[in-house]
Parts: structure tokens; C-alpha cells; sequence
């Protein structure tokens, strides 16, 4: 389970303090499919980031099944994306001097997980995401949607209990985008807690639950 | 490990200009340092090896020699040359009568140092070393005859000197009995020298002087004292103090030693110089690598990267362009060296063998990789210090 305390980011802008997050307190269940909605600038990125364990809180907290990620050192983050989180990216953030199959299987290097099974686990990731006959393309070989499945299949290798996508249909057209959608649904089916933040209305409405963002605030 | 190699080989092969400019330095760095230990060693070899062979053998002159100082002042006599037999231990004595003289051969002149030597004594002390190519040594009751030394024969005059022809020295007809081999490097001057007999010497061409006695020891753990004790004896028959000189060959060689000790310090600092530009340039490449993949470090972090896998593959990449430095280093030095031998011989006609150790070659790759990783350690240290978040942000 997710939890958010009074989740406040703010950033320094010369002498002005701006507030990226304004006191977010939210509960995010294990299984669960949620879909954060809002226009650009509204702290839906910045709450993604601190969930996903990538920034630090100015104050308040997030809390991944009962541990305080505040109190975690650099190490203490790293080990939690490692193992709890799966991570989609608007712009895909493939490593592009390496083919699919060697992306999908880098988290697993960083594991420190043996070679022939991560190897052997990223071609059946890649297969999964529909992309079996590609494993060795390289990401400037693929088109957005493709890079996108690799991506998927990457955010899975060290088999997350939660899978957090920002904007992933953002750079892919709409069919591209629906499929990108089923497989996040086929994920959510199999048991994983997937947040996704979108402005595409359509794409959050076929999440469980929406929360909008308005100004560092979550509306409702 | 093997997929952290690939992708440091990856990631520099995206690169490969600057990786080879990269390469290039450490390797010209480490092919100087490499190449001028070898030549250091050969040299030398070349020439305490060659003293070596004259380990047992004392050279007295009137002077206070230093090696690198010119010229000598006063000379020694026949009473100092019995007084120096005399002495326990010494095996043989020997006088050379140097004296610069005039030498003609059909037409041409030149002055040329003219040896006079005891022919029997000669044999006893360099015979093993000095061999005639072409003719015969001296013979005791020889008379009006000479040997000469290679260059003698074959350079100074248009025509090459051969076995029975006849030198005018000083005046007087000589006959040539023997061409000597030649010697080359630390015996360089035995090539440019004539030898007549110390008969002749004194007779026909007035020369009396003394300019070196060689002392043969019977045994080389007494030489230092013999040295010592024929010094004394020279300066008492000359009521001087400090006149004589008489140096073993064993401080020879470690004077030579100590001065081939300071070159090489030196020529190896200067060597070093472009190794200090060479980590400058793998510092500056690896730089220029963290800031380009800044974006690719935030992805790595965010998919689970720790700090210190970040650090290890940045210094990883460090140390695989640098070791690759040192390899071609290495190659590069061992021709190199090679090339200032064959230089020499050709421009001095001195024979220094290139000597290459293989743990000088070692020693090459390891100083180019801890260079490599030393430099790479500033750069590889922020990239891993990177806020994933941040470092994701930058396009």
C-alpha cells in the first residue's frame, strides 16, 4: 500500500518559493489502477516522482508498504525502485546503445541477478509485451510504440509490485496508445498497483479510480 | 561483468574519436616512459658490460679523474711504473706513452695518438678483448713496426690502410703489422688510436711520458686497497699530494651507474609530463561522457540503479580507455625504443641494445590504468551523485 502525508514540494525560484505539491494526503490500495489527471504544472509529476521514490519531499511523506521513504538514504531509494517499483516514461528513456532484449534485462544487471536468467527472463518479458521477434533491435529501430513495450517489459524485469507510468500514451498515437493501455490493464489484472498520470481524459477513464490535480492540490 | 564491459565498450565505441584521441594520448605518454626505460637499461648494459669484462683491472692517470672532466696535467715515469709492479697483488703493469703525433699516408696527414705500449704486457691485459682482424699484435723485439687501431685503417685516409703498408709518424717510416677489430662505444678510442712499441716510443718518436698505467689485480676483492696503496706511491715519488688517480673499474661502473641513474630520473620526469596531459585528457573525455548520458545516468537511477553501479561504470570506462592506452603504450614504446637503438648506431656508431623487461611492460599498463581510474574518479563520483530526477529532466 501507497500513502502520501501532507506531501509537500516546493522549489526555490530566485526569491520566490513555489509550491510544486501543497499538502497531498492520498491512499493508494495494492491492486488498485489509478489514473491521476490534470493539466501540465499541476504537481501530477512531481507527486509521481516522489511516490517513485526518485525525489525527496521538501516536507511531509510517502510511505511504500509501511516504510517511510523519507528516512532512507540514496542507497535506501535505489534498493526500493529496484524492488517495488516499475517505471514508464513519457519519452520511453530506452538506453539506445543497447537492443531491447539488453535494456529489459539492465534493471536485473543492477540486481545483480545471474546472466542467463535475466537474459532468459527479458526475452520472455518481450515476448509478453509482444515483441518477441525484436529482441535484438535496437531502440532507433523501433517505432514510439514499440520502444514503449520494451519500455513495459523493462518496467517489469524485477517483477514490481507496482508499475508507474508518466504519461505513457503522451508520444504515441491513439491506437499505439490503446494497446499500451491493455497491456497496463493485463498488469493490473495480474495484481500490480499501476499509477499512471495522464491529460487525456479518455486514457484516465479507463482506470479504476481518478484523482484530479489542480496547483499542487489533489481535488477530489 | 560482462554486460557492464559491453555497454562501457558500447558507449565508447558511440565515440570513437574521442576515445582514440583519448587512447592516443596515454599511449604516447606511456610509449615515452616505456621507450626510454629500455633504452636507459641498454645503455647501461652496453657500457658496464662492457667494463664488466675489465672488472680486475685498475687505470691510474695523473689527475684527480672525474668521469665527464677533460684533459690530464703531468705524467707518470718509468721509476713510477716499477714502483706500481712492485706492489702485492698487482698482476700486471702496464705504461701506455700517449702523445698526439703527426701521421702521413700517402699525402694525407693527420694527428693521430700514438700508444706506446710493452707488447707483452698489452697481451696479458687486453689481449682476451682487442683482437687483430688483420695481421699480428706487436712482438717485443719488433722495431720501426705498428698496429692501428679499425678507424684508422679504414677512415681517416683516402685509402684504406692494409697489413705491411707504411705510415710516416713524426717523421719516421712505420710498417703495419696488424689491423685491430673494431670496438665501437666505451673502446671507441682503440679505433682511432696507433700502437708502437715502447721501444720506439721512447726512441724514436722521444716520447717518455707516461699517460696511463692499466693494473691488472690477481684478485678484485683487493683492488680498492691496491688503488689506494698506488696512489700513495706515485704521489711519494712525486712529492705531490693528490697527483695520482688510480680508479678500479668497479667504481667506474658505479659512477657510470649513478650518472645513467640520474638520466634516466630525468628523461623518465619528462616523459612523465605528457602522462599528466594524458590523465588531464581522460578526466576531460570522461567529463564530457558523464554530461552527454546525464540523461541516461537519471534513467539507470530510476530503474534501480545504486550510486556505486553509476561510479563503476563510468570508472570502469576510465579504465578500459586507459588500459587500452597503456597496451598501445607499450607496443609503441618497444618500437620506439628499438628506433632510438638502431638511431644511435647509426648516427654514433655506438651499439645500445633496446633491453625491454616484461615488468616494465606491466609496470606501463598498470601506471596508464591508475591514471586512467585516478582521473576518472572526479567525473565518475558526479555522475553517480547525479538526483535521478533531475538527471531523467535533462535532455
Amino acid at each position: 500500500m501507497i500513502r502520501t502525508e501532507n506531501l509537500t514540494k516546493v522549489y526555490q525560484m530566485g526569491d520566490a518559493e513555489v509550491y510544486a505539491l501543497h499538502d497531498v494526503n492520498l491512499d493508494i490500495q495494492d491492486g488498485e489502477f489509478i489514473a491521476i489527471i490534470g493539466p501540465s504544472g499541476s504537481g501530477k509529476s512531481t507527486l509521481l516522482n516522489l511516490i517513485g521514490c526518485l525525489d525527496k519531499p521538501t516536507s511531509g511523506a510517502v510511505f511504500i508498504d509501511g516504510i517511510n521513504t523519507g528516512k532512507l538514504n540514496e542507497n535506501g531509494l535505489a534498493e526500493i525502485r529496484r524492488r517495488k517499483i516499475g517505471f514508464i516514461f513519457q519519452q520511453f528513456n530506452l538506453v539506445h546503445t543497447l537492443n531491447a532484449l539488453e535494456n529489459v534485462a539492465l534493471p536485473m544487471f543492477f540486481a545483480g541477478v545471474k546472466r542467463e536468467t535475466r537474459l532468459k527472463r527479458a526475452e520472455e518479458l518481450l515476448a509478453k509485451v509482444g515483441l518477441g521477434d525484436r529482441i535484438y533491435h535496437k531502440p532507433s529501430e523501433m517505432s514510439g510504440g514499440q520502444q514503449q513495450r520494451v519500455a513495459i517489459a523493462r518496467a517489469l524485469s524485477n517483477d514490481p509490485e507496482v508499475v508507474i507510468g508518466d504519461e505513457p500514451t503522451g508520444n504515441v498515437d491513439t491506437e499505439t496508445g490503446n494497446t499500451i493501455m491493455g497491456l497496463l490493464e493485463g498488469l493490473n489484472k495480474e495484481g500490480r498497483t499501476i499509477i499512471v498520470v495522464t491529460h487525456d481524459a479518455e486514457i484516465a477513464a479507463r482506470a479504476g479510480r481518478t484523482k484530479r490535480m489542480r496547483d499542487g492540490k489533489v481535488l477530489d | 561483468m560482462r554486460d557492464a564491459f559491453s555497454l562501457t565498450y558500447r558507449n565508447i565505441k558511440e565515440r570513437k574519436a574521442r576515445a582514440a584521441l583519448t587512447i592516443l594520448g596515454i599511449m604516447v605518454g606511456i610509449g615515452a616512459v616505456v621507450a626510454l626505460i629500455s633504452i636507459g637499461f641498454g645503455m647501461e648494459e652496453s657500457i658496464t658490460g662492457e667494463l664488466v669484462e675489465m672488472a680486475d683491472v685498475i687505470m691510474v692517470t695523473p689527475m684527480r679523474m672525474e668521469l665527464g672532466s677533460i684533459g690530464a696535467f703531468g705524467s707518470f715515469t718509468g721509476r713510477d711504473l716499477e714502483a706500481v709492479d712492485r706492489i702485492a697483488g698487482v698482476k700486471d703493469a702496464v705504461a701506455m706513452r700517449g702523445k698526439m703525433e703527426e701521421v702521413e699516408y700517402k699525402g694525407g696527414k693527420f694527428m693521430v695518438q700514438v700508444i706506446g705500449t710493452d707488447p707483452k704486457d698489452v697481451g696479458a691485459l687486453f689481449g682476451a678483448m682487442v683482437k687483430p682482424e688483420e695481421g699480428r699484435y706487436l712482438k717485443a723485439n719488433d722495431h720501426k713496426t705498428c698496429t692501428i687501431g679499425y678507424s684508422i685503417a679504414n677512415d681517416y685516409f683516402d685509402d684504406e690502410i692494409g697489413v705491411n703498408d707504411r705510415i710516416t709518424i713524426n717523421g719516421s717510416k712505420f710498417r703495419v703489422v696488424g689491423v685491430l677489430e673494431k670496438q665501437g662505444g666505451f673502446r671507441s678510442e682503440t679505433d682511432s688510436a696507433i700502437y708502437v712499441t715502447a721501444r720506439d716510443s721512447m726512441s724514436i718518436l722521444n716520447n717518455e711520458d707516461i699517460s696511463t698505467i692499466f693494473v691488472r689485480v690477481r684478485n678484485i676483492a683487493d683492488a680498492e686497497e691496491i688503488a689506494t696503496e698506488i696512489e700513495e706511491r706515485i704521489d711519494d715519488n712525486h712529492k705531490l699530494d693528490d697527483f695520482t688517480s688510480a680508479m678500479t673499474m668497479g667504481s667506474a661502473i658505479e659512477q657510470m651507474e649513478s650518472i645513467f641513474g640520474i638520466v634516466q630520473v630525468v628523461l623518465i620526469a619528462i616523459a612523465s609530463i605528457s602522462l599528466i596531459v594524458a590523465a588531464m585528457g581522460i578526466m576531460n573525455t570522461i567529463l564530457m561522457s558523464v554530461m552527454e548520458r546525464t540523461h541516461e545516468i537519471g534513467v539507470m537511477k530510476a530503474i534501480g540503479a545504486k550510486n556505486r553501479n553509476i561510479l563503476f561504470l563510468f570508472l570502469l570506462e576510465a579504465g578500459v580507455v586507459s588500459a587500452i592506452g597503456g597496451v598501445c603504450g607499450c607496443i609503441v614504446g618497444v618500437i620506439g625504443a628499438h628506433a632510438i637503438s638502431f638511431g644511435i648506431q647509426t648516427l654514433f656508431d655506438v651499439e645500445i641494445a633496446a633491453i625491454v623487461k616484461p615488468e616494465v611492460l606491466l609496470g606501463g599498463v598498470a601506471v596508464a590504468m591508475l591514471v586512467g581510474i585516478i582521473s576518472g574518479l572526479y567525473p565518475a563520483r558526479k555522475a553517480s551523485k547525479m538526483s535521478p530526477v533531475e538527471a531523467v529532466r535533462y535532455e
